[in-house]
């Protein structure tokens, strides 16, 4: 007893000061460290050094489009097929798989757009050391070296990506297991059968014994494979109270990638983590695995919702990313050769010529699968953008009210208070357009379903919400009560839909309505059922201004290993193992699916997911989960959402002021600023929070939060052109400053600040109590404009910036045209036929250029040109406005109220000629203290051709 | 004619001009008379007179867009003929949304407004008038319930006064009792000692042969029997025991009886001896003085007790009742009739009882209660009453049965 409380004094010490320090913390152990992982651990062991690995050279295949390959491994002579191909938009897949599994390796389904279109690849040169083989014109070269297999892109003579230089290519081959007794059997009789007939054969049958020799992996592999070792947590795993049972045995695969010349990585979401990734050498590896971490941690790899298995390095030269597609559990590990340096050491290095090219390494590692690799080989960030979109497909185009403000919490109690908070809105002023309902709307959290005493007459309520031009999002999660006398659940039984457990039963966890099954969203019948669940006449209670916000699909299993599934659950042929991290996508896309059919086809989806994977972007939006209100969450909400929109996924916002926990109100109003200026803006609470509605902190603070949401409000335009951008291109919407400066080193680390498109950039104040800020205006011959002050900055510069309560530090560049509505409504579909303020912000050569998109806001049909795209440009006096999609067609009521030219002269005259040919005067007003020209009511059509002369 | 024309002309102008500027109120439209120029109102800037209401916003205090949805922090009147006039933000017109009952805000906009000001007019009619109804109701019920409270309130502060007499009384008597009890006490101890001295000096003096064999004697035969020495004599160590036929044999030396002579020789003996035996010793047992004297003090002392506990009781009313008059019940005493009431109100799954001025507890179906403490109210608030008798019938249960039993 003695000994134990000595031996625990400086436990509960230690635990004391964590308490002390962090008084508030995710509860770590419930969560694997990669120590914990046994895959992770076995791994992670090995280290760096000569590649077992051999490329077959005499194996090699190559068609026009592809080009085959055997490697063997020489330890144990598993021999695996590697695939290469050069797809279209200069980007190089590899794959490999083993080439006789004993059963099929899973191949991640559903998550590229089609299969990949490629191009020719060419052998330039060949020997016996390797092959060289050109990428088509660029001087892009893929060399292939044997001895040991080795993977090198070089553009001219410049290596761009090694793969496997550092030999730690693995792939756990599948195999019997050695310890049951079936096998020992089967593996004594096949040995001995073996030994007796090789004793006959090499008496009686030459001919025998040279196919022996000609085949010696075969004998080899028999005894090698007798001396593996089996390790622990091979076939058998437990992590806390949860076994694994394994009954693939082991089936991890790594590989290498080395990036020199490179110093900045990005990507892989979803962690707390700064918008530059860390090395990862002192401590685990980022880690991806979609898990539901109560009270999450910042500044640290733990894993979180949702994986996106791709990974964007740059320097000054180019930017390439890498693309690992496998939805197994997965850990990346990060090392650098410059990392432990100190800007000194680097001068050194860099004053005695000694300096190494600094180099990035990364490695791959994931539970199962196969290795299926996307090389985006830029060379600019904007390449890489659409060769990534050129395989998952662009953020979905989303309905233009879902850009405005959303107002949730956990929960509006019932009808009534959802009817007090709308008009709280209209009594303070504050725009709105999506109030949403929490799992407490439920009939006891059955999904589909409505309170019958708080939400006995939801279409009254929807109703109410429509007059006011205004909509809902409703809960629907993917656990279903296990209920007999609930619909859903026992039609999912019925067809045996749900996902089963390792036995062959249902799946049953725990989770909000208590006992829970999971559907099988990875049967594509499911999905369909699914979808037609969103069906008016199915959805009891749903109307056309109703969408779905898809929670807890990571999925999160309150009683199952680290709150989610087991990973020797079956889906079909696969084990939840294999296909863990797509869970979360396609819960969402059979959502959206619904929501689109519900509507014939005609009405753009909604569907917030907290779970994603490569390719969720197509979906709908996503946001960060369960944060707090804190101070340093609203900091990352910028790093978080950066990351994701570098992986596609642009429509990210962060709860705004912090779910767990009550924000102070300086929080709360900051939190309004911020979120206000990224993509998806909705403010949330928990259940266990005071309310927290704008209007509750005084009129001062209503004022505060009002201005902010107004903002957004009047960027509307903006947002909705950024977004139908995003849905073209596949280009990150908010964005690091380093994706629009790629050759400024100053601005690849910068996460407290970001773009929104290329036009404006935001920095926004996350600081207590903050008398300033200084943000880093980028570009050296870049003129940058406050939007409130119209006070013009030089780019290249940290500017501090004193600020106010009141202050939301942005700017807009110089050179561009942004459009606005100023005409703040209700809500943003009470704005559609408003007039539009041009604002011209001319840069140094005073010329200025922008975009205007209108479509009708919601439906598809823009993809049938229903829409009017223009282009606004400002050049030698003459501001004019061209239509980039001549063969669109589309009308609109809303015209030019006014245009806004900041960094202007004074004219003398002002003239306006429209596409008639008839001119009219346009009265103006100058600020000469600011430059700045305002046209009076110019008053053309926003969809009309026009010019407007100063002189 | 001409004139007549003339005044045509002036009334139609006048009539255009009061058309065209949308969104003011009367009391505003002096800012609005048809000049070559307008002025904002805020004096910020002077603009055409064209440019009010020409859908762009010119001034910075919104003035020049009464009528138009152009200014960001502009207002618009409702006129509302036949119901309520009222402001409604710029924004909200022409938002294909109906604000003004007269729909003068959506006079550009796809949304099909009727003018319902007569019919919420009318509803609003009826709704005061119904309201001015439950007010009289109301006061009604008030003055009755003031009348109630009234009466309730003297009928209490005569209860008060009558307890307070019967307090007063209780004193008086409880000092007389005390000082009876007192005195009875002292009289019982006076013949208590009385009878101590009278006793010890009998002892003292009658210490002789012929004194002792007289207390012993008590037929006074001149000698002493069997019985009289089983009476008088007890053993040192065991006074209750009576003593045996044979150890009064043994101390009369053997003879069922002994004259003075006698005695002297044998009992005498023993007695001086006195470490076997010795004469009872019960003095004033059967004194008769001092047992009287013992029975009144008790008498006395029940009787206070008695009035201690009667006038303990007056007091803890009079207290409770002072308590409770104490407690604010309006000005009139309107509310005093509520303070014996108890309310239940069912919301979703729970049964909330509510007694004012006291407990308010919560219970579940399952039957658990919890209270949620005391419900005070103050009627200084002044909620009208009509508002509480409109409001307890529908949502609580009120009154006569499921009243349930008052606190006290």
């Amino acid at each position: 007893m003695a000994s134990f409380t000595e031996r625990m004094v400086p436990v509960l010490v230690l635990w004391l000061a964590v308490c002390l320090a962090e008084t508030w913390a995710v509860d770590r152990g419930n969560f694997k460290t990669c120590d914990q992982s046994a895959f992770c651990k076995r791994q992670r062991a090995l280290k760096p050094g000569e590649s077992p690995y051999r490329a077959l050279l005499e194996t090699m295949e190559l068609t026009n489009t592809r080009l085959t390959l055997q490697l063997i491994n020489d330890n144990n002579k598993v021999r695996l097929l590697l695939e290469l191909y050069r797809l279209q938009g200069n980007i190089t897949r590899v794959k490999i798989n083993e080439l006789k599994p004993l059963k099929p390796r899973y191949e991640v389904p559903d998550v590229l757009i089609r299969e990949p279109p490629t191009e020719p690849l060419s052998l330039l040169s060949q020997d016996e050391n390797g092959v060289v083989l050109s990428l088509g014109s660029e001087s892009q070269r893929v060399i292939i070296s044997a001895r040991p297999f080795r993977l090198d892109i070089m553009e001219g003579s410049d290596v761009l990506m090694s793969l496997n230089s550092r030999g730690l290519l693995t792939f756990e081959h599948l195999r019997m297991r050695k310890d049951t007794f079936s096998y020992k059997v089967t593996s004594t009789v096949a040995s001995v059968w073996d030994n007796i007939k090789r004793v006959f054969s090499s008496q009686a049958d030459p001919e025998a014994e040279k196919k022996e020799e000609a085949d010696p992996a075969n004998q080899a592999e028999t005894t090698k494979e007798e001396e593996e070792k089996v390790e622990d947590g091979m076939w058998e795993e437990t992590f806390k109270s949860h076994s694994d049972s394994k009954p693939n045995g082991p089936s991890a695969i790594s590989l290498d990638f080395s990036l020199p010349g490179v110093e900045h990585v990005y990507g892989i979401p979803e962690h707390a983590d700064t918008l530059r990734l860390k090395t990862t050498e002192n401590g685990d590896p980022y880690r991806l695995y979609n898990l539901d971490v109560f009270q999450y941690e910042l500044y640290n790899p733990m894993a979180l919702y949702g994986a996106v298995p791709v990974m964007l390095a740059h320097n000054t030269q180019r930017t390439t990313g890498i693309f690992w597609l496998n939805a197994a559990e997965t850990w990346v590990d990060i090392s650098s050769n410059t990392a432990g340096k100190t800007v000194f050491g680097k001068m050194l290095d860099y004053v005695q010529g000694s300096s190494e090219t600094p180099q990035t390494d990364v490695r791959w590692i994931s539970e199962s699968g196969i290795i299926d690799v996307f090389l985006m080989l830029g060379p600019t960030p904007k390449d890489v953008f659409s060769q990534y979109a050129s395989l998952t497909g662009t953020q979905s185009f989303p309905p233009l009210a879902s850009l405005g403000y959303h107002q949730c919490r956990w929960n509006y109690n019932d009808q009534e208070d959802v009817q007090s908070v709308d008009a709280g809105f209209d009594e303070h002023d504050i725009p709105y357009d999506f109030i949403w309902l929490d799992i407490e709307h439920t009939d006891g959290k059955r999904y589909f379903t409505w309170d019958p005493h708080k939400f006995a007459t939801p279409k009254e309520m929807l109703q109410g919400l429509m007059d006011k031009k205004r909509k809902l999002v409703a809960i629907v999660d993917p656990h279903i009560k296990v209920d007999s006398n609930y619909k859903i659940h026992n039609e999912i039984r019925s067809k045996g839909f749900y996902i089963k457990n390792k036995d062959g039963g249902d799946y049953e966890g725990w989770c909000w309505p208590g006992s829970a099954s999971y559907p099988d969203f990875f049967r594509a019948d499911m999905r369909a059922w699914w979808a037609s669940m969103f069906a008016y006449d199915q959805y009891e209670g749903s109307m056309e201004n109703m969408y779905t916000w898809n929670d807890m699909n990571e999925p999160s299993v309150f009683n199952g290993p680290e709150v989610t599934m087991h990973k020797d659950t079956v889906h079909g042929a696969w084990e939840h193992r294999d296909v863990h991290n797509l869970y979360g996508f396609y819960v969402q896309m059979a959502t959206a699916e619904g929501l689109i059919q519900r509507s014939g086809g005609i009405e753009r989806p909604f569907v917030l997911t907290r779970a994603f994977f490569a390719g969720s972007q197509r979906y709908g939006a996503v946001w960060t989960g369960d944060n707090a209100a804190e101070w340093d969450h609203l900091k990352i909400s910028i790093p978080m959402c950066l990351s994701l929109g570098l992986v596609g996924i642009s429509f990210c916002g962060a709860d705004v002021g912090g779910f767990f926990k009550s924000p102070s109100t300086e929080l709360l109003v900051r939190w309004y600023q911020t979120g206000a200026y990224q993509p998806f803006f909705r403010a949330h609470a928990h259940l266990d929070t005071p309310r927290r509605e704008p209007w509750l902190f005084g009129p001062e603070n209503t004022a505060l939060i009002r201005e902010a949401v107004r903002q957004r409000y009047t960027l509307l335009p903006y947002w909705y052109q950024q977004f139908y951008h995003a849905h073209r291109t596949g280009e990150p919407i908010m964005r690091p400053l380093w994706v629009e400066y790629p050759q400024d080193p100053a601005t690849f680390a910068v996460d407290d600040e970001f773009l929104i498109g290329r036009d404006l950039l935001v920095h926004p104040v996350t600081e207590e109590g903050a008398r300033g800020v200084t943000a880093y205006l980028p570009g050296k011959d870049t003129v940058w404009f406050d939007i409130h002050t119209f006070q013009k900055h030089n780019g290249a510069q940290n500017l501090y910036i004193p600020v106010t309560m009141s202050s939301i530090p942005v700017f807009q560049r110089g050179g561009s045209i942004i459009p606005r509505k100023v005409r703040v409504r209700r809500s943003s579909t009470c704005m559609e036929h408003d007039p539009y303020t041009l604002y011209v912000a001319l840069n140094l050569q005073r010329t200025a250029e922008g975009e205007l998109y209108i479509d009708d806001g919601h439906t598809f049909n823009y993809e049938k040109k229903e829409f009017i795209h223009r282009r606004l440009s400002f050049a030698k006096n003459i501001l004019s406005s061209v239509n980039l999609a001549p063969d669109a067609q589309f009308t609109t009521r809303s015209w030019i109220e006014r245009v806004v030219i900041l960094g202007a002269s004074k004219p003398s005259k002002v003239t306006l000629q429209t596409a008639d040919g008839q001119d009219s005067q346009l009265e103006f007003d100058f600020d000469a203290s600011m430059s700045v020209l305002t046209l009076r009511k110019p008053g053309m059509n926003a969809g009309a051709d026009w010019t407007v002369m100063l002189q | 004619m001409r004139f007549q024309v003339i005044v045509a002309a002036v009334f139609w102008s006048g009539f255009v001009e009061s058309r065209k500027v949308r969104g003011i109120s009367s009391s505003y439209k002096r800012f609005y008379k048809e000049r070559k120029s307008f002025l904002c109102i805020d004096g910020s800037k002077i603009i055409p007179f064209e440019q009010v209401n020409d859908d762009y916003c010119d001034c910075e205090d919104g003035s020049d867009e009464p009528g138009t949805s152009a200014c960001p922090r502009g207002r618009f009147y409702c006129t509302n003929l036949g119901f309520r006039p009222h402001y409604i933000p710029s924004s909200r017109v022409n938002d294909g949304i109906c604000d003004c009952c007269d729909a003068s805000d959506e006079y550009n906009s796809p949304a099909h407004c009727q003018n319902t000001c007569w019919n919420l007019g009318q509803k609003e009619r009826a709704y005061v008038e119904g309201q001015m109804r439950t007010l009289d109701e109301g006061l009604r019920l008030k003055q009755q319930l003031i009348e109630e409270g009234v009466l309730l309130w003297r009928e209490k502060q005569a209860q008060l006064r009558e307890l307070q007499q019967v307090a007063e009384d209780l004193q008086i008597k409880l000092e007389e009792h005390r000082r009876r009890k007192h005195e009875a006490e002292r009289l019982k101890e006076q013949t208590l000692k009385a009878l101590e001295a009278g006793d010890s000096g009998l002892r003292h003096q009658n210490r002789t042969e012929t004194s002792i064999f007289q207390l012993l004697d008590s037929n006074k035969d001149g000698s002493i029997t069997v019985d009289e020495v089983k009476t008088k004599v007890v053993l040192v160590h065991d006074e209750e025991r009576l003593l045996s036929e044979d150890e009064a044999l043994g101390l009369l030396g053997g003879g069922h009886q002994i004259d003075l002579t006698k005695f002297r020789r044998t009992l005498w003996d023993v007695l001086t001896r006195g470490d076997s035996v010795k004469i009872k010793d019960t003095p004033g047992s059967d004194d008769p003085h001092l047992e009287a004297a013992d029975k009144a003090a008790e008498w006395e002392a029940t009787n206070l007790k008695k009035v201690e506990e009667a006038y303990e009781t007056v007091n803890m009313e009079i207290s409770d009742l002072r308590k409770k008059l104490a407690i604010d019940y309006g000005t009139d005493w309107e509310f005093l009739f509520l303070n014996s009431q108890c309310y239940k109100l069912k919301v979703y799954e729970y049964i909330y009882t509510l007694c004012p001025f006291n407990q308010v507890t919560q219970k579940n179906t399952a039957g658990t209660e919890v209270s949620l403490g005391s419900l005070s109210i103050s009627p200084h608030i002044h909620q009208p009453l009509e508002h509480i008798s409109k409001v307890l019938p529908g949502q609580l249960s009120f009154p006569s049965e499921e009243v349930l039993p008052s606190a006290r």
